[in-house]
């Protein structure tokens, strides 16, 4: 029986977070009232002209640097045609000839610790369409072009991806990185970072790629997972029968989990495309190139590797640390201010980042010098780990701004470490207890928790557990 | 009362009580008034004139020294270039009713120094023609021969400063659209260099072409209308960030040498008038001290069609815009979208407008754009080059306008193809983006106005003015 191997190949849009739209200066919007956020050159009027937005260059820029991919230090804007209602200067500006930066890749690593490096073929800019929706009104459809000219990079991978959940991979690396880069918030829902899925399969060993199949716009990273399982599962269906099918362009729904085709209007079109004459080519110096890779945050994987390599944490804590640049942030900012990165990490990962619940990290009400002073009680054990989780912890996000220490003065839960307090109490144990203490000292050892037990009552389970067994154990052996 | 024709002696006659702004608007929509016949506007701002001509008397009195540098300018603005809460149509049905919600840079630096706008003015529908014909709103008539044609596409904006309804006019040029019909009509236009005016406001036609230009009665109005609209505009990515500086008449300048192209003096299309007029004005020049040298030029029979590809392919995707939903005419028989676009622009565009449409579209699509579109590109970078070639050696390049003067009405416009021939001489400086200024030299033995052309390197205006200036 013929082993089959599944080939993807993906076409992500990227919507850039700049301040204004890509060639002209209306402000960008998620959510606001329909056709709010126009003016007469995005809504095309007669002799309004596009102009370039730096922003979006930069931004393009950054995610070029941080792939490896080689920026074209001349690339170029070109006209593509087509007549569709939130198209409405009847192109988009994109570039095809020459593109901001071409070739690159993007490792991924998968769940079985494996990692694999995904191919970049090029990028370009573009500017989005509007919206047209079809299900308000039963005789019209309506317009929105809030989000006509809205800057977008696209991604084109070679056809490197194997499996759904290599796919799922890439997509959450990318996410990860454009947010890390700060030009996207890569949020799928909101169709900021939106994908097209080339989907193929071939025989296993065989070079010859299988016809292929573009799965269109689908919207969460699970969905392209999913979409590529029935896919591939269903080209391979076909190809068992000695059925053939043509490259198609679908669409996957995600409550069905299938694929359709789409009503196919624009697959024999031509698009014309010219060099657009409004916009001269964009020149890219090298001091420029120098200046933005200067610019660039650290990567993903290298904040990940330093605090693997460099703090010492393990696999699991580094990864979730590193996964959001203003957690990572965070995480060092406190580092430099002497906290102790297990004790940080731990707090982190099981306090702060439940706590938060997904907002962002920057929404904390506790200063970072409070923090400091409750992972220092940890650290010297002023508190026990436990009862800091317990019951300071709580206290603390009711009095944000409290010094811990009072906190856990009122709480009564600071450890006694002072060997005169600790010898007074054990005295007195062992006095109240003497038959107990006799006992211990012919030999029956398992008193000697009782003890322990009598003298933590006795303060209030506030005293260092250690001090007590050791003073405790000094008395019975004099 | 006869304000004159140049803005320095209206301006004097102001200062000095000879008649206020108000007298001198209400002189001009007299004029408009008797040459109405000629269709040169589409609509006239008169009460809107009035009330600024107030305005700036009251001004002019009061705060003389906040008053613009072109104060008593009354002008008329072409029908493609965008002024605000004004009605634009570029000639066309399809945008009939359309009413700018924003004034072009070029408007909006005139009306920052005072000039007064008196009109909107014919055109060729989207620039497009040699005639004047191909209007929504019928063609415009030249005032010397009453059956003659102005001249296009900036027809009506000619006659207007023809016929002395206003001082000067904005005009615009893709292949000619202001020299032509300054020649026609006897008057003087320039083509700025390409980037030198912000083309932001200004209907698109044939983008990497298009330029605002002037009309006048004489140099020195069109250099001060010049200097106030040149410049780069954060507008249009395309003008240029070459400072413009003044155009003033400072410079004294000897002897210059001139080139002039053999090959036109003895191409088929010139007529005999036109070529003992160019011989005449060659040795006037001579006469004058200059040197005139004859150049080749080897693609003369490439320009027109170089022209054609590359502006309809850029009007093509320039009118697509068009498609009756956000604004503009749209078809009330459509059905659905498809039908939309069909009807809507169908109806709205007029038989030239869609011609150019259907060339562009063909030249620019799959398994001909190499053979048309990147071959015409080649042949322009070629023929920039050539023309750089000659400006090593020459300071200025002499032509004729066109091969023939104004044509009788309904001539030409049944075959388009010796329309667009009638654009030879015209389409080089726009294919090599350089300026060019048609000033009237003599008449043809039927009375009707021959015009001559000098071109001059890259934003080279100051020369090109200072040149002409010297020349009456």
């Amino acid at each position: 029986m013929v082993q089959y191997q599944t080939v993807v190949g993906l076409e992500v849009h990227i919507q850039m977070n700049t301040y204004s739209k890509a060639f002209c200066g209306d402000a960008l919007s998620f959510g606001a009232e329909p056709n709010t956020h126009v003016s007469t050159i995005s809504l095309a009027h007669p002799g309004t002209l596009p102009k370039p937005n730096k922003e979006h260059i930069n931004k393009g820029l950054k995610l070029a640097l941080s792939l490896n991919s080689e920026v074209n230090k001349v690339n170029a804007f070109d006209r593509k045609h087509y007549y569709y209602a939130d198209s409405p200067k009847a192109y988009q500006i994109t570039q095809d000839r020459l593109p901001i930066c071409v070739g690159g890749a993007l490792e991924i690593e998968l769940a079985d610790g494996s990692k694999k490096n995904v191919r970049i073929h090029h990028m370009h800019m573009e500017e989005d369409a509007g919206k047209t929706i079809h299900d308000i009104d039963t005789q019209y459809s309506m317009v929105d072009l809030n989000r006509a000219g809205t800057p977008l990079l696209e991604l084109v991978t070679e056809p490197d991806l194997n499996s759904g959940d290599e796919v799922l991979a890439f997509i959450a690396q990318l996410q990860q990185l454009v947010r890390y880069l700060g030009i996207s918030d890569g949020d799928m829902e909101k169709g900021s970072l939106r994908c097209d899925v080339n989907i193929s399969v071939n025989p296993v060993g065989s070079k010859i790629l299988g016809e292929r199949c573009e799965v269109k716009n689908v919207n969460s990273k699970k969905n392209a997972k999913a979409a590529v399982l029935y896919e591939s599962q269903r080209q391979i269906a076909l190809l068992e029968k000695g059925l053939t099918f043509n490259k198609q362009t679908l669409h996957f729904d995600p409550e069905s989990g299938r694929t359709s085709p789409m009503r196919d209007k624009e697959d024999a079109d031509d698009y014309r495309y010219f060099p657009d004459p409004d916009l001269p080519p964009i020149r890219i110096s090298q001091s420029e190139i120098d200046e933005i890779q200067e610019l660039l945050p650290a990567l993903p994987w290298e904040v990940k590797k330093k605090m693997k390599e460099q703090v010492k944490l393990n696999e699991y804590d580094s990864t979730i640390l590193s996964s959001d640049k203003k957690i990572a942030d965070y995480f060092f900012n406190l580092l430099e201010q002497k906290a102790n990165p297990k004790l940080l990490a731990n707090l982190m990962i099981n306090k702060i980042l439940p706590h938060l619940n997904g907002k962002e990290m920057s929404s904390i009400e506790i200063e970072e010098d409070v923090i400091i002073s409750f992972l220092s009680l940890i650290e010297n054990e002023k508190v026990s780990p436990s009862t800091a989780y317990q019951k300071l912890w709580p206290a603390l996000i009711d009095n944000p701004s409290k010094p811990p220490k009072d906190l856990a003065q009122s709480l009564g839960i600071l450890q006694i470490k002072d060997d005169g307090i600790i010898s007074k109490i054990i005295e007195e144990v062992i006095s109240e207890n003497s038959v107990q203490a006799e006992e211990y000292r012919k030999g029956k050892k398992k008193v000697f928790g009782f003890l322990i037990g009598q003298a933590m009552r006795k303060s209030k389970g506030s005293a260092a557990p250690d001090v007590v067994k050791k003073a405790l154990m000094d008395a019975l052996h004099n | 009362m006869n304000p004159g024709r140049s803005l320095i002696a209206i301006q004097e006659k102001i200062k000095s009580g000879n008649f206020t702004i108000s007298d001198l608007v209400q002189y001009y929509l007299e004029r408009i008034e008797g040459a109405k016949h000629l269709n040169a506007y589409l609509e006239v701002f008169a009460d809107e004139a009035i009330t600024k001509a107030k305005i700036l008397d009251e001004k002019l009195k009061n705060q003389p020294d906040q008053c613009g540098k072109l104060i008593g300018a009354v002008i008329s603005i072409k029908d493609v270039i965008c002024y605000e809460g004004h009605k634009v149509s570029a000639s066309s049905k399809i945008l009939n009713g359309f009413e700018s919600l924003y004034s072009a840079t070029a408007v909006q630096r005139l009306l920052d120094e005072d000039v007064i706008i008196i009109g909107r003015t014919n055109c060729d529908e989207f620039a497009m023609g040699s005639g004047n014909e191909n209007s929504a709103y019928g063609p415009v008539i030249n005032g010397v021969g009453e059956n003659r044609v102005p001249g296009g596409s900036s027809g009506g904006a000619a006659v207007s400063v023809q016929m002395d309804t206003c001082l000067a006019a904005l005009g615009s040029e893709t292949g000619g659209s202001i020299r032509q019909p300054a020649a026609f009509t006897g008057i003087y236009g320039l083509k700025p260099s390409y980037g030198r005016v912000s083309r932001y406001g200004l209907i698109a036609y044939g983008s990497s072409f298009d330029q605002i230009g002037v009309f006048s009665h004489d140099v020195k109005t069109m250099a001060s209308l010049l200097e106030i609209i040149a410049g780069n505009d954060p507008m249009d990515a395309t003008s240029s960030t070459t400072p413009a500086g003044k155009y003033d008449f400072a410079d004294t300048r000897g002897p210059q040498k001139i080139a002039y192209i053999d090959d036109v003096l003895n191409h088929p299309s010139i007529s005999p008038d036109v070529k003992s007029a160019t011989l005449k004005t060659i040795a006037d020049l001579e006469s004058r001290g200059h040197e005139l040298v004859p150049v080749n030029f080897d693609f003369l029979d490439h320009v027109v069609a170089t022209y054609y590809i590359l502006t309809t392919a850029e009007a093509s995707s320039n009118l697509g815009r068009y498609d009756g939903i956000r604004y503009g005419h749209r078809s009330k028989e459509a059905k659905d979208i498809h039908e939309l676009y069909i009807k809507s622009r169908s109806e709205g565009f007029g038989d030239e407008v869609k011609r150019r449409i259907m060339m562009g579209a063909f030249v620019l699509s799959v398994g001909y754009y190499d053979a048309y579109f990147t071959k015409a590109q080649k042949v322009r970078r070629l023929i920039k080059e050539e023309i750089e070639n000659i400006f090593s050696t020459f300071a200025l390049i002499l032509m004729p306008t066109t091969p023939d003067v104004a044509w009788k009405l309904n001539d030409k416009s049944a075959d388009p193809l010796k329309e667009y021939l009638a654009d030879i001489y015209t389409v080089i400086a726009n294919l090599a983006g350089i300026p060019a200024l048609s000033f009237p030299v003599s008449q043809s033995d039927n009375g009707m106005p021959i015009g001559m052309q000098l071109m001059a390197p890259q934003f080279k205006e100051r020369d090109l003015l200072n040149f002409v200036e010297t020349l009456h």
